[in-house]
């Protein structure tokens, strides 16, 4: 029977994670929501802006926390090109599903061209830092994590809630139609959103480099857990993915000390499952 | 100050609109009446830039209306109380008038236009912050016309105001309608309910299957035989 | 010409078959092995996913299982390696009906959730193979399995096991294309509310096809274990398979049967370009890239085109079938309104979420006549024959029809009972002629073989005018030819009650004025009709008797003149005065 410190500790790292969870999750639960694209494309930018953290990091010896602010900008820009560029061709839903799995092959194969299949893993100080409490161990890269996915949720939730901008983008959500009859510029609110979603991704994608060991085929093992926090904690909701994420956070990591970890991919995959059959269709 | 001529309007792959001219005087109001599937909403939603025109041409306020971006209509002074009001029903009273003031112009008198409408519409004031989904079919009419005044438009379109709605609440919602007219506001109103359009109309028109039947002031229009066979397929 | 794509198969098969004697080069040998492999995996996810749009992102899933089945089985227990293979295929396809049967009974799985859920269960399947005894996570060694002996040597019997497999897996797509049960899929593809409506029993349909394309899915990976002879979860559940399927079936084009072969044989071919080093990963940057071109560019697939020429010619032999056989059905005596209850609603209610769009209606429906169902915006007709049809489940009250309730049955049930309906904007089947449309709803529908069914399928269409059309895709079609398509598909399923709902709006008057021929025709053929409709001349010409709902409940019916000239009814249409 493990120790209720084991308990306690792998509750935590639960709770840390599932805010990394959410910070990737709300990334693609915006574009699904408000874009009604289901971006397959979002994990392949996540892990190349992870590969680009390892690189600037361990390379050129720039601070990761440089990363955070730099890249962000850049990824924001190129979603909105990407997404300007689709748009031009008018395909069903479905096929952009078909068309981002695409995309990111290309991207996974860019990545293993350039970085090799070889496990890499970001070198800082930061890695090693961790706070104590009460004998509870807060690795300072997975709290850092946590903190960024809490602000960001919260900067999402202010501009949804209060922002003109924001209530445009929930009334293109509701009824494109009417929202255009009231003025509502739909086509270049949708580039904004596509630019946000991918910023979001290269966020995501510099605390996943700061805290994991990266391969190029892991990014496909992420979709299940994103998805299910997606689909637990609501598209278009700014604190449903950080809530749903915890939860699975949690359910995985406890999980892992009662059984073998390589089980623990079965937690978010089968509950994504379960999701998909007992509550389809937008939550 | 509208001037529609010969407009042809598509629904999909059918014509719904075949030859139609109509036009708005300014400060006027004018109703469209006419049965089921006459096109009464696709003419509505064409005037307000949803459906675009496949032939004949829209002139307002001396602009030609070709090619003009259907984000762009509520700018130049047209706002639509659409079929069945079509709130943001997610969203609450409140933010669906914010969402009417969003266009620059109507934003910086947006306060001043909310005023207007709660003293138009007083029973919203207590409902200011409930989410408009749950209001009753009456009140959720109130806010889409209220929404639509707070673009400050120059035309109103009202698409079938009185659809679903207790006839108490319909003669409020006329009244509502006359007075937001008496103060400049020019109304071109869609409706089923033929008495009390035009009732409160100064011209109307009548819309059978895609065309224009019959036309003229409105008293003349409500006893005239063509309203009797467009409705009720009676011929005397 | 099914026959002929059936010979041609075969016939290419043997010839394929006796190339290991011809002492072939081995490098042509094992290229071909992996264009049969490819083409087999591509063409068993076709037959279901192409046809029917349940596009699965889960086909690794069923392959795996058939590859660990051979692995456990011959490499783990070292039983003997046919009855094995054909175990595979039969684990495959039971999981396949396993996770069909969950899924398909939730309505909204469709489209991209569909193809989701369908890679979750690879990685749920992948995560239980690597954990359990199964595999455990260092593999499975096959090398001391024995190859059956088939050939001249052990890559030979591989070889044919595959080629054998192909030409099942090509012959399996090509009766299902031609199929009843292919057209059910298709039409489910293109709109399966209006398939389950038209009669097609839409759970039973999917879960066939999918069985078929699982099994085939589970027996290549069966071969494949052997083949490696070193089988791993990490390679057998990568996302190589399900890229690759799909990717070889949208470049040769989904609706062809022959597309994902197509696919498969450009694919492999450049995939060899890029065999060694660092070229196989611009290789994979390549097929991603195709991808995206494809989907962009020709979303149908290279045999798009030509699947569709296929459909269309195949329809004009069925006519030109027909009328060499000289024996159309004789013309009905006329028949009109007789006292026999056809349909009767008792207390019919209908509520969405608060709202009472049906209030107790109760009325019935006679032989033989022509009923017409008026009322203004929003009163409840559409509804009405909406819940008639089975399309919406009624929240209270009865339906009768030849005095047997039909209340809890399911549309297609409804449908088989002879209750058609048309649609107001027409919900033809896009990708189907004409013909096909027609002669889907009656061989589901009336319950006969596509054979018989084209039969009727030509009559109604004759009867409709669209006899020279029956090649025609619907969006060649202009809005009175596609309306008057409906019509024939509602006829040729020879239904007892056929309900109209406003086929006549955005019709000419001269158009309104065939069409009103037309339907007075089919009564007199013995249909009953029930009509929604505004155009009034038409109501006035055609019914007769009127009933007419407002706010959900019926507030009169009778007589036309008597009924339009109701007071209530009066008010209803104009409004009251204030």
């Amino acid at each position: 029977m493990p120790s209720l410190n084991l308990l306690i500790q792998s509750a935590v790292s639960g709770v840390l994670l599932g805010g990394l969870y959410g910070l990737i999750g709300l990334g693609l639960g915006l574009s699904w929501g408000f874009l009604g694209q289901i971006n397959l494309s979002h994990f392949a930018f996540v892990f190349l802006s992870a590969y680009l953290s390892f690189e600037f990091v361990n390379k050129l010896g720039i601070d990761p926390l440089v990363c955070l602010i730099i890249f962000p900008p850049i990824f924001f820009f190129i979603g909105i090109f990407l997404h300007w560029l689709i748009r031009r061709f008018r395909i069903t839903p479905f096929n952009s599903l078909l068309l981002t799995f695409g995309l990111t092959v290309i991207i996974e194969s860019f990545i293993q061209w350039i970085w090799t299949a070889d496990f890499v893993k970001l070198q800082t100080t930061y890695g090693d830092k961790k706070a104590s409490i009460a004998g509870i161990y807060l690795p300072f890269t997975e709290s850092m994590a946590f903190i960024i996915a809490v602000l960001v949720a919260v900067l999402v939730h202010l501009v949804m809630k209060y922002t003109d901008l924001g209530k445009a983008v929930r009334a293109i959500s509701q009824d494109p139609k009417m929202a255009t009859a009231f003025g509502i510029p739909q086509a270049k609110i949708s580039l904004g959103i596509a630019g946000l979603c991918t910023a979001l991704a290269a966020l995501g994608g510099v605390c996943v480099a700061m805290i994991y060991t990266l391969n190029p085929s892991q990014m496909y093992s992420w979709i299940g857990v994103i998805f299910a926090v997606v689909m637990l904690g609501g598209l278009g909701n700014p604190f449903g993915p950080l809530i749903a994420g915890v939860v699975i956070g949690v359910s995985e990591a406890v999980t892992m000390v009662f059984v073998n970890p390589s089980w623990a991919p079965i937690v978010s995959f089968s509950l994504l499952i379960a999701l998909l059959l007992f509550r389809p269709g937008k939550l | 100050m509208l001037n529609l001529k010969n407009i042809q309007v598509s629904y999909g792959p059918a014509k719904a609109l075949w030859d139609v001219s109509l036009h708005v005087n300014e400060g006027e109001l004018v109703c469209v009446v006419g049965p089921n599937a006459a096109g009464k909403t696709t003419l509505i939603n064409a005037i307000a830039g949803l459906n675009p025109l496949v032939g004949g041409s829209m002139v307002f306020n001396e602009k030609d209306m070709k090619g003009v971006a259907p984000h762009e209509f509520c700018n130049l002074g047209i706002a639509l109380v659409p079929e069945s009001r079509r709130l943001f029903v997610e969203m609450s009273v409140l933010e669906n008038l914010e969402l009417g003031s969003y266009i620059p112009r109507a934003k910086a008198l947006r306060q001043q236009s909310l005023e207007m409408v709660l003293e138009l519409f007083p029973i919203l004031k207590q409902k200011i912050n409930q989410v408009s989904g749950s209001l009753s079919g009456g009140q959720q009419q109130m806010v889409a016309i209220g929404r639509a005044l707070m673009a400050k438009p120059s035309l109103l379109l009202l698409d079938e105001p009185s659809l679903g709605l207790a006839p108490a609440i319909v003669i409020d919602m006329f009244d509502a309608i006359k007075k937001v007219n008496s103060e400049g506001i020019s109304v071109l109103l869609v409706e089923q309910n033929v008495s009390m359009a035009l009732e409160i109309a100064s011209r109307g028109y009548v819309l059978e299957e895609g065309r224009v039947v019959a036309e003229g002031a409105a008293n003349d229009l409500l006893n005239s035989p063509e309203i009797q066979k467009a409705y009720l397929g009676i011929h005397d | 010409m099914k026959q002929s794509n059936y010979a041609l198969v075969i016939i290419a098969g043997i010839l394929l078959a006796a190339l290991p004697w011809l002492n072939i080069p081995a490098f042509w040998q094992s290229f071909l092995y992996i264009v049969f492999y490819w083409g087999v995996l591509a063409v068993s996810w076709n037959l279901f996913s192409g046809v029917s749009g349940y596009f699965s992102f889960g086909h690794g899933a069923f392959f795996g299982i058939g590859m660990y089945t051979v692995a456990y089985f011959c490499g783990h227990l070292e039983l003997p390696f046919l009855p094995i293979l054909i175990l595979s295929g039969l684990l495959a396809g039971f999981f396949g009906l396993l996770i069909g049967a969950l899924v398909f009974r939730v309505k909204n799985v469709r489209g991209e959730l569909f193809a989701l859920l369908t890679l979750a269960v690879t990685f749920v399947i992948a995560t239980i193979v690597l954990n359990t005894p199964i595999d455990g996570g260092p593999g499975v060694y096959l090398n001391s399995v024995a190859i059956p002996k088939l050939g001249p040597n052990a890559a030979a019997s591989f070889y044919l096991m595959m080629l054998l497999l192909l030409i099942v897996s090509l012959l399996s797509a090509i009766w299902i294309y031609a199929s009843k049960l292919g057209l059910g899929l298709s039409a489910i593809h293109d709109d399966e509310d209006a398939a389950e409506v038209m009669g097609v029993p839409t759970y039973r349909s999917k879960l066939i096809g999918l069985f078929i394309s699982t099994y085939l899915a589970g027996m290549a990976g069966g071969i494949q274990a052997l083949f490696v002879s070193y089988v791993t979860a990490n390679e057998t559940f990568s996302i190589t398979v399900p890229l690759f399927v799909v990717l070889m079936s949208v470049l040769g084009g989904t609706r062809h049967w022959a597309g994902p072969l197509l696919g498969a044989i450009v694919i492999t071919g450049i995939q060899y370009f890029f065999t060694v080093g660092d070229s196989a990963l611009f290789g994979k940057m390549i097929l991603g890239f195709i991808l995206i071109v494809v989907i962009l560019f020709i979303p149908n697939g290279l045999l798009g085109n030509f699947a569709r020429s296929r459909a269309k010619k195949s329809s004009l032999q069925i006519v030109q079938d027909i009328l060499k056989k000289n024996d159309l059905p004789q013309e009905k005596k006329a028949v009109s309104k007789t006292d026999q209850v056809l349909l009767q609603t008792k207390d019919l209610s209908k509520s969405f979420s608060g709202i009472k769009a049906l209030q107790n209606v109760s009325l019935e429906i006679y032989q033989g006549e022509i009923l017409g169902l008026l009322g203004p915006n929003g009163s409840g007709k559409s509804t009405f024959i909406n819940v008639i049809s089975g399309h919406y489940a009624a929240t209270g009250g009865q339906k009768l029809f030849e005095g047997n309730d039909i209340t809890a049955l399911s549309a297609h049930q409804i449908a088989a009972k002879g209750i058609t309906r048309t649609y107001q904007t027409p919900r033809p089947f896009n990708e189907l002629t004409v013909m096909d449309n027609t002669r889907l709803v009656a061989s589901y529908a009336g319950n006969v073989s596509l054979d018989e069914a084209s039969e009727l399928a030509y009559a109604a269409l004759k009867q409709v005018g669209l006899e020279d059309k029956a090649d025609s895709l619907p969006s060649d079609l202009n809005l009175h030819q596609r309306k008057f398509l409906e019509f024939a598909r509602a006829l040729a399923a020879k239904p007892k009650l056929l309900m109209l709902d406003e086929v006549l709006s955005g019709l000419t008057p001269s158009e309104i004025n065939s069409s009103v021929e037309l339907i007075q025709k089919i009564r007199s053929q013995g249909t009953t009709i029930l009509f929604v409709e505004h155009v009034m001349s038409a109501v006035m010409a055609l019914a007769d008797r009127i009933v007419v709902l407002n706010h959900g409940q019926m507030i009169a019916k009778g007589l036309p003149a008597d009924v339009m000239r109701d007071p209530e009814v009066m008010a209803a249409y104009l409004g009251k005065k204030a």
